[in-house]
């Protein structure tokens, strides 16, 4: 068997694609050589070289130690509001929002609405503000005091904004803070699918990127006479049910190409992507597997209020919840999403990949989320049988299994 | 641990795939000192073109400048208006169901031949997949010269391991150069070597190996020495084989003792749709109807006789995920090793590695399975799967760099069932079941913002 190469790709460092490095316990001594305080921009460190086991020396005690410090100092730096980029939110009750009367930071270009002369922030994103240290939200001022009200501890946030589900502006779980605060710190630009308000869903008939394209094309490239054509050939081939009952379903006989010979083999329903989606379960405001975060590129032409669809649409599980979906589920959830095809010259398994309508789901346990990207494949359209015999037909062997050195199990 | 053979020094190896038939290369000889090139690969384009073992007859290509090419077309046609040849051979390939090993075996060698090099079919009872013991028994006992692709996968583990060892002893010399340099040496602390107790571990294996082999009493590929053999190989790290009775034993024919093993999805797809195998139960063929029950009851085990169809029964739910690539031109494998149900090959294993690796999860969704409680508690068992079976599943999908698909077949509700099983119309189960399918993929957000 191969396992005793399973471990080769990352030691050839082909197989860097997927591992994540933040999803291993870091050396934290570079951020000591990160300055905060200075003017200069912070030049991102490398990280060190990684020990797996104890192995009582003096130099990797001191090298723990010295990544303690470094995380320590790192932590102890005094979180201020400097004079100049202080700014104060008022929290509404009634709304679960906050209000800021003069923005003063970078962060309003992407978070934030505008009505009546102020910001208003949603509870994510005055969590997230508070949690950096951007924003000074304070409760609101009782009847008959005067000036500003007391401030809010983080603790006093996170009571105030997550779990009220049966209150205004809410539904907003741990789950999904964690979701946009990590999406956020990642730099992305995160909003709300809709108004989370509605309790129905709705089905997206609409076509982004190259999906528009191909809808064009098929208008112009099959005429009439192609459709007559192909009602021909289908009405020669439907003659013989007989062979579906007991088989075999290739009858013997007189064949010039295997096209013809696999058309043969076509019994089992195929799913048709092509049609507009449609929803299998009754409208249920339980269900959990509804888009919750549009998420945007970091670009810079990027406006608030006229964002544009999406990069990534992700909806937010909780693996202690839910299991994973049943077709119906992802159907459901699927059917929510825009028809989206990749680039027609790119290759047949990108194309696979890719999907026609896709999803991230943000599965998140206790806090810690792991997003898959869930397409709806398309492996209908790409019939390989039509592929035999042309390109790399007269080459010898394959392409990447040439060498010797891939152990990659076959 | 080098690709040279005693006595036949200086001999440009190559490596046998299973279509090796033992003869040596042309170009033997000459530069025993240089490096030596890549061996050549058989012409796998050419084995295995036909993509089913059914025979397609195309019409002679048409060649402008060359008017004769016209007469070949005119003669090939009318000659196979009066005599069409058929698709399929007079006789077909024939195997035989096995109840212990849950599978439909092949014992005639042409046969395996033809269902490995015709979309690779059935693994090699002795084998990893392909059937290749009788090579590898031939080479072993000197028959051949040429190097199986066995004995280079293990030369190159064998160099993969020796690396890890080297660079786990470098790794600890530093270490034991650290300590000393601090003074903390002083023939205090041991560090085990770890050559020596890989080495003590590999000692284990391989009398395990031995005593494994002993008691199957079955003479398998493996650089261990076997009683009844007449070559004694004492070596039993050393994999190199000596083959001093080259001249003494080439006349001995070696018996091949390899079935072909086909899956029930394999063997149920050679004899409905291709109509290319024949399946006997005590020399007399079985009607596909009458697999399908067979295969149906041991799918489950312990494999219990039911008077019904169950619509999702194990085997019906993986021969509509099979037929269905199969159909769409994949050549689908189990994939059992990857802990997923099968691997999708373009064109197949011996071109390029799996790309898709494939579970399949049934799904009631029709209106029969909920709306009895009953029915509904028992759909349910058994399908809700945790995200933590999922993630885990991807990871080894990532690891060995395949892509996971999540394949849901809607399972229908059960038919009228008191249809005899001889007047079972398999067509009319089969278009009951939905295929679809979903490609699921780890998603990283600090690798995709831009």
């Amino acid at each position: 068997m191969a396992d005793e190469d399973e471990d080769m790709p990352q030691l050839s460092g082909g197989g860097a694609g997927d591992i994540d490095l933040s999803d291993e316990t870091q050396d934290f001594r570079f951020l000591s050589t990160l300055s905060i305080t200075g003017t200069d921009l912070p030049k991102i460190p490398k990280r060190g070289e990684k020990d797996f086991e104890p192995h009582a020396t003096a130099r990797q005690t001191d090298t723990l130690a010295a990544s303690r410090a470094a995380m320590h100092t790192a932590l102890s730096i005094p979180r201020i509001h400097a004079p100049k980029n202080h700014m104060v939110a008022i929290y509404e009750p009634s709304s679960n929002m906050a209000s800021v009367e003069k923005a003063k930071s970078q962060h309003f270009q992407t978070i934030g609405r505008f009505a009546n002369g102020k910001e208003w922030l949603l509870p994510e994103e005055t969590l997230f503000m508070l949690e950096r240290g951007s924003l000074d939200v304070r409760w609101p001022v009782k009847e008959g005091e005067e000036g500003l009200g007391v401030p809010m501890s983080l603790q006093g946030a996170y009571a105030a904004f997550i779990g009220m589900e049966g209150g205004v502006g809410g539904r907003l779980t741990l789950e999904m803070y964690n979701v946009y605060a990590g999406l956020k710190r990642a730099g992305y630009i995160v909003l709300r699918t809709g108004t989370w308000h509605d309790a129905k869903v709705e089905l997206n008939l609409s076509k982004v990127g190259h999906a528009k394209e191909k809808a064009q094309e098929r208008y112009w490239g099959l005429g009439l006479f192609g459709e007559l054509w192909k009602r021909l050939f289908r009405l020669q081939r439907s003659d013989s049910l007989e062979r579906f009952k007991l088989g075999p379903l290739v009858t013997p006989g007189l064949y010039r190409n295997w096209t013809d010979i696999y058309k043969l083999l076509e019994v089992i329903p195929r799913h048709d992507r092509t049609a507009p989606p449609k929803f299998m379960l009754p409208d249920d405001i339980s269900n959990p597997f509804r888009i919750t975060f549009d998420v945007y590129k970091p670009v810079s032409q990027f406006r608030k209020s006229k964002p544009g669809p999406p990069d990534y649409r992700i909806a937010v599980i909780n693996a202690r919840e839910t299991a994973v979906p049943t077709m119906v589920e992802l159907n459901d959830l699927l059917a929510t999403t825009p028809y989206d095809l990749p680039n027609p010259s790119t290759q047949m398994y990108q194309k696979l990949k890719y999907g026609s309508r896709n999803i991230i789901l943000a599965v998140v346990d206790n806090g810690i989320p792991s997003y898959i990207r869930i397409a709806d494949a398309p492996f209908e359209d790409e019939k390989l049988y039509e592929r035999i015999g042309r390109g790399r037909g007269g080459k010898r062997g394959g392409f990447r299994g040439r060498g010797r050195g891939r152990g990659r199990g076959r | 641990m080098n690709s040279k053979v005693d006595g036949v020094d200086g001999v440009v190896l190559a490596v046998t795939s299973g279509h090796g038939n033992g003869k040596l290369p042309e170009n033997v000889a000459a530069k025993p000192q240089e490096r030596t090139p890549r061996p050549k690969r058989p012409n796998y384009a050419q084995i295995h073109s036909r993509p089913l073992p059914l025979e397609i007859y195309p019409v002679p290509s048409f060649i402008p400048h060359n008017p004769l090419s016209i007469a070949r077309i005119v003669l090939t046609a009318v000659s196979q208006y009066f005599w069409p040849p058929s698709s399929h051979l007079p006789n077909l390939y024939k195997g035989y169901f096995s109840p212990d090993t849950q599978a439909v075996h092949i014992t005639d060698p042409k046969t395996i031949r033809a269902l490995w090099e015709q979309g690779f079919y059935g693994k090699g009872t002795l084998s990893r997949s392909e059937p290749r013991w009788l090579d590898q028994e031939k080479r072993r006992r000197g028959l051949i010269a040429l190097e199986t692709s066995e004995e280079v996968t293990r030369q190159r583990r064998e160099t993969r391991r020796q690396f890890k060892l080297e660079r786990a002893r470098k790794e600890r010399e530093t270490i034991e150069q650290q300590l000393k340099d601090e003074g903390k040496m002083p023939g205090g602390a041991y560090i085990p070597d770890i050559r020596e107790e890989s080495a003590l571990i590999q000692t284990v294996e391989a009398s395990i190996a031995t005593d494994i082999l002993l008691d199957a009493g079955v003479a398998l590929p493996s650089p261990t020495s076997l009683p009844g053999t007449h070559i004694a190989t004492t070596a039993t790290q050393d994999d190199s084989i000596v083959p001093e009775n080259v001249d003494e034993d080439i006349d001995e024919e070696v018996e091949d003792q390899e079935h072909l093993q086909l899956t029930c999805e394999e063997a149920f797809f050679l004899v409905y749709a291709l109509g290319a195998l024949e399946v006997s139960e005590k020399d007399s063929p079985m009607s596909s109807s009458k697999l399908l029950k067979l295969f149906a009851e041991h799918s489950t085990f312990p494999s219990g006789e039911s008077q019904y169809l169950q619509p999702d029964g194990a085997f019906l739910l993986r021969y509509v995920v099979y037929h269905h690539f199969r159909s769409l031109g994949w050549v689908v494998r189990p994939g059992v090793k990857f802990a997923v149900d099968y691997l999708l090959y373009n064109r197949g294993p011996v071109f390029s590695h799996a790309e898709f690796a494939v579970i399949i999860i049934p799904s009631y969704s029709h209106s029969y399975w909920t709306e009895n409680p009953d029915q509904k508690a028992a759909s349910q068992q058994g399908v809700e799967r945790d995200w933590w079976w999922l993630h885990r599943v991807n990871r080894v999908q990532t690891q060995v760099h395949k892509s996971l698909v999540l394949v849901y077949v809607d399972i229908p509700p059960p038919t009228q069932t008191d249809v005899a099983i001889e007047q079972t119309d398999i067509g009319k189960i089969l278009t009951q079941y939905k295929v679809r399918e979903f490609v699921l993929r780890r998603w990283i957000p600090n690798r995709n913002r831009d």
